[in-house]
């Protein structure tokens, strides 16, 4: 995607994932964050969610990826996000980052991308829903 | 811990964590994201942004003690600055809500996290929901 000819309702290129019980695992590791919902089998299937979930971080990093790829640098040096997790997302399951550009504006050589973010899951069920905007110069 | 005795303003966590070579590859392999590896700068080679995020919520998880079945409602973050594999980083949590609804106690936490300079590379709140 290049940003000279990014326009209103462009589609953002997906990022799909299957998320393993490892992975999940894999990031308790990497975040410190070894809640029991995530890594004990036991516990979760005696939790509200009947088994264990991956962290809402390990899928928000799919929004994170998306917005990396289409925006480069600029998401890590003026990305915004604002997300809800709104179902859980098991292991075993596949989930697909989406997102589209709302709104495009350009005032004093900045530019400001404002767009609508989401991850699904393969159900069509929606894990996390939010925006996302881009801010960054105008070359 | 006392949860109920938390008020808005409280530092629940501070700590400084350098993001090594080894910490950023854990958490690349465990999340899938090579699109750092798709920034094309020159200089030194960058974490995803979310590496920083993750490692802003490492105290949060930790120094309060969440227990068994919190979970994450929400999150904001706004990315203000790339940060280098190496760099150590100031992480800093501030509670700035704690209430309770029915059977799940709600907390916002600020998150701000400084570079080496005092720079401010991100900053951002969670929202999560603790049971009982």
């Amino acid at each position: 995607m290049h940003f000279a000819n990014l326009r209103e309702g462009d589609a953002l290129p997906e990022i799909v994932k299957a998320v393993s019980q490892e992975q999940i695992e894999r990031y308790a590791t990497a975040s410190g964050d070894h809640n029991p919902i995530h890594v004990d089998r036991e516990f979760a299937s005696g939790s509200q969610f009947g088994g264990t979930i991956a962290h809402g971080m390990l899928i928000a990093a799919s929004i994170s990826e998306m917005m990396s790829v289409a925006f480069e640098a600029n998401w890590a040096t003026g990305g915004r996000l604002k997300i809800r997790f709104k179902a859980p997302v098991y292991s075993g399951e596949t989930v697909t980052a989406f997102g589209r550009i709302k709104k495009i504006e350009t005032h004093a050589e900045i530019c400001t991308v404002q767009c609508a973010v989401g991850v699904r899951k393969a159900n069509g069920e929606a894990a996390v829903s939010g925006d996302a905007t881009v801010v960054f110069p105008v070359e | 811990m006392d949860y109920s005795t938390m008020t808005s303003g409280d530092v629940v966590s501070q700590r400084t964590h350098t993001l090594d070579t080894e910490a950023v590859s854990r958490y690349v392999e465990a999340v899938g994201d090579e699109s750092g590896n798709r920034l094309d700068v020159a200089g030194p080679e960058l974490a995803p942004p979310m590496a920083v995020a993750a490692l802003s919520l490492t105290g949060v998880v930790n120094d309060l003690a969440i227990p068994g079945g919190t979970v994450h409602a929400g999150q904001e973050l706004e990315f203000k600055r790339s940060v280098a594999v190496g760099e150590t980083l100031a992480c800093r949590a501030t509670l700035e809500h704690n209430s309770v609804r029915g059977e799940w106690r709600f907390m916002v936490v600020r998150l701000e996290v400084d570079d080496s300079r005092g720079r401010r590379v991100m900053e951002g709140k969670s929202t999560i929901m603790l049971p009982g």
